[in-house]
């Protein structure tokens, strides 16, 4: 007690208590509240559009992630599933065909892989979460214990045993029920990713837009202050500070507008189309491989029949409104398969194997290619549309952070200008 | 004094801030691939097998052989002159027996030749024929349902098996025995106990597996090819089935031997269905043929030669 310092604060305090006082009696004055709704109005103003600024940057960002991230991954995804598939029906054929070493087989083979490491690692660049790695590094162990059986198969062939055949079963076994599965899912959840993030560019700035309006309301108030204190009706930087509001409101409104209805475009054109051909890439895909497996079974084909007609039936369904090339392929093919299936309950193996991986063109595997690349194409054309689109709505974005910052410093500093010889009056 | 209080928080807030230890994101971790044929699981709870008792390799005596394209009117071998092909339910993936030839694309074994013969015996030509393969778990419901007229795949004739098919004399005898790596020191039954043994659902090896004592980890799976995958995948430590079987498993792998004495005796006989005993007796006569006029001697020669000197045709039996 009683030493210096002690007393030197209680002598701020007594300084501070003094000029919080003043201050009081100062707000109660006519320059005192003059110079507050300048100070609110101002920070009002500078409030608003930071925030608007930062939300409008986020739905750029957004539109960023859309065309940088989750778009790129999706194609990957479906373009890793449709090459996986391809290298099992190609080591399929290979097998049934007795082209064992050489030929276009095993180079389609060896294509198809290539593809799919090329899918891997475009479908793992820029994948953050943990899930997603997870999927992908199983694909890739899966694909090459895949590999390694069907190295051991075609050694085995080579040689004449049987066991060759055991190895390839269980090779296409680990494809069909692990890996095109796993490739599946990621395709799925990528897709749904993407839809998440167009939404999200496309969504209105709430937050922005009720912080403009609290702007005006504070103009608003400050205006009938003013009016109270100096009886002066209009005051100039108010004025111009409410323009500058309402035109900053009116942008924000009319590009989010805009870019909303782009959006709207493309996910409807884009995401949505993008979606169907890439189910119906995969049921055709799948169809290929109930066709080809009835024929290494070489058994009772009921079931593999029931399985063929249903993927098929489902195919039709999806590209009945899609790529007329499409539809006209699959009728081709679904003809072509009723030969092979003519034979081979008629007994005539080897002809229903020429009918299903024949080189004739009007044979299964010209015809599932043909739905194949039809169906690819319009996946590519889904994709530019897709990319278009959200690129045309962030630009209608593009310039509306910097311009609602622009205005809203204009705002502020028209309203401090604007009081200040309302204030000046009295000094 | 504020202003001291105020610099040292500041300082305070500065280094405190660093120095939380940072977690690096986990990194990804996945289990090895383990592949396994599908449809390969382990077998815990006994096979199916009745208790009928009855003399299994007796089968119906043969009838006067009509000769090839005139077949008597209305009998089951007419339908099928009639349909222009003779659809037999076979095997492509057991060595010797009945296999795929990759080289060829096409089915071929003894079990293959000796259904040729049938087709020659009805046509007159051994390629009128329509070979469909069967799993051994199919084999009965494939005869039923009429999907095929004959089953001639290493078809052990059982008489829990005679309760729902016909099956013809006895054309070829098995033993059931061990396939293990050499040196694994697997030599008789008793050596599985505590080891892993494969087997193929729905034959008679698997419930003879079963009933060992003390039982081993049994697999079961589609096929005997899937089997061999699974030794050479070291998931298993053994198969047991019928010596020629496992002489063709072991013809594709230098490290394996078959071992042990028999297990019990497997009689093969040609499956047909239940109604159709002039089918029965048909088949019968085509056999009796082929023990008497040297095919069968020929087709052993043919495919079985690496099995050793032959045995000669198993002699027929019949009950009526």
């Amino acid at each position: 007690m009683g030493d210096p310092s002690e007393r030197a604060g209680a002598a701020h305090t007594l300084d501070a208590q003094a000029s919080v006082a003043w201050m009081r009696r100062f707000a109660r004055t006519t320059p005192g509240v003059v110079g507050m709704i300048a100070i609110a109005v101002a920070a009002c103003c500078l409030i608003a559009g930071v925030v608007c600024v930062a939300q409008l940057n986020g739905r750029i960002a957004e539109r960023n992630a859309v065309l940088d991230r989750s778009e790129p991954l999706t194609y990957a995804a479906q373009n890793l599933y449709a090459a996986l598939s391809a290298a099992d029906a190609a080591a399929a054929s290979a097998f049934l065909s007795s082209e064992i070493e050489t030929g276009p087989m095993r180079k389609r083979y060896q294509q198809a892989l290539a593809d799919a490491a090329s899918a891997l690692a475009d479908a793992t660049a820029g994948a953050t979460d943990a899930d997603t790695r997870t999927a992908m590094a199983e694909i890739s162990a899966q694909l090459s214990a895949y590999t390694g059986l069907v190295e051991s198969a075609r050694a085995n062939n080579r040689q004449g045993f049987p066991v060759g055949s055991g190895y390839l079963r269980e090779a296409s076994s680990l494809m069909q029920t692990a890996v095109l599965p796993g490739a599946e899912r990621i395709y799925i959840r990528h897709l749904a990713a993407v839809d998440e993030d167009q939404r999200a560019v496309g969504s209105t700035p709430g937050a922005g837009l009720v912080l403009l309006a609290l702007v005006l309301a504070t103009i608003g108030v400050g205006s009938v202050l003013v009016y109270a204190r100096t009886n002066r009706q209009f005051n100039v930087g108010l004025v111009v500070a409410t323009a500058a509001a309402l035109l900053a409101i009116a942008w924000i409104v009319v590009a989010t507008r805009l870019a909303a209805g782009h959006i709207e475009h493309s996910r409807t054109e884009g995401t949505a189309r993008f979606g169907q051909l890439a189910k119906a890439r995969i049921l055709a895909e799948q169809a290929r491989t109930d066709e080809t497996l009835q024929l290494i079974e070489h058994g009772d084909i009921v079931a593999g029949e029931a399985s063929f007609n249903g993927h098929i039936g489902d195919l039709g369904k999806l590209i009945g409104t899609g790529p007329s090339a499409a539809a006209d392929g699959v009728a081709k093919w679904t003809a072509s398969h009723r030969k092979q299936v003519e034979a081979y309950l008629g007994g005539d193996y080897p002809a229903a194997v020429a009918q299903a991986i024949g080189t004739d063109p009007g044979g299964s595997a010209a015809q599932f290619a043909a739905v194949e690349s039809s169906l690819r194409d319009g996946i590519e054309h889904t994709r530019a549309t897709l990319r278009d689109r959200v690129s045309t709505a962030s630009a209608r974005l593009a310039w509306s952070p910097t311009g609602t910052l622009v205005l809203m410093v204009v705002a502020a500093a028209a309203a401090v200008v604007g009081l200040w010889p309302r204030l000046k009056e009295f000094l | 004094m504020r202003t001291r209080i105020l610099v040292a928080l500041l300082i305070f807030a500065t280094f405190t801030a660093g120095c939380g230890s940072s977690t690096p994101p986990t990194p990804v971790t996945v289990a090895p691939i383990d592949a396994r044929p599908a449809g390969a699981q382990e077998v815990t709870t006994a096979p199916v097998t009745g208790s009928a008792d009855c003399d299994r390799e007796a089968s119906l005596r043969p009838a006067p052989q009509p000769s090839p394209g005139a077949m008597p009117h209305g009998s089951t071998m007419a339908a099928i002159a009639e349909r222009g092909r003779l659809v037999v339910g076979v095997d492509q993936n057991t060595n010797l027996f009945g296999s795929l030839n990759p080289s060829t694309g096409q089915l071929e074994g003894f079990d293959i030749d000796i259904a040729r013969e049938i087709a020659r015996a009805i046509f007159g030509d051994p390629d009128r024929i329509e070979l469909q393969v069967v799993n051994a778990s199919q084999r009965e419901s494939a005869l039923q349902s009429g999907q095929v007229d004959l089953v001639v795949r290493t078809y052990s004739i059982t008489c829990e098996r005679k309760q729902k098919v016909a099956f013809s004399s006895v054309y070829f005898k098995a033993d059931q025995r061990i396939l293990a790596l050499k040196g694994s020191g697997i030599d008789s039954a008793a050596r599985l106990s505590g080891k892993r043994v494969c087997a193929v659902w729905g034959t008679t090896s698997l419930p003879a597996l079963f009933a060992l004592k003390p039982r081993p980890t049994l697999f079961g799976v589609a096929s005997w090819t899937d089997c061999l995958v699974m030794l050479q995948q070291g998931q298993v430590d053994a198969i047991s089935t019928d010596d020629v079987v496992l002489s063709g498993l072991a013809a594709q792998d230098p490290t394996v031997e078959v071992v042990g004495a028999s297990l019990g005796i497997e009689a093969y006989g040609i499956g047909i269905k239940k109604e159709n005993s002039d089918l029965v007796r048909f088949v019968n006569g085509v056999l009796e043929r082929i023990r008497d006029d040297g095919t069968w001697q020929r087709l052993y020669d043919a495919r079985l030669r690496s099995l050793g000197p032959s045995p000669g045709p198993p002699a027929a039996r019949y009950e009526d």
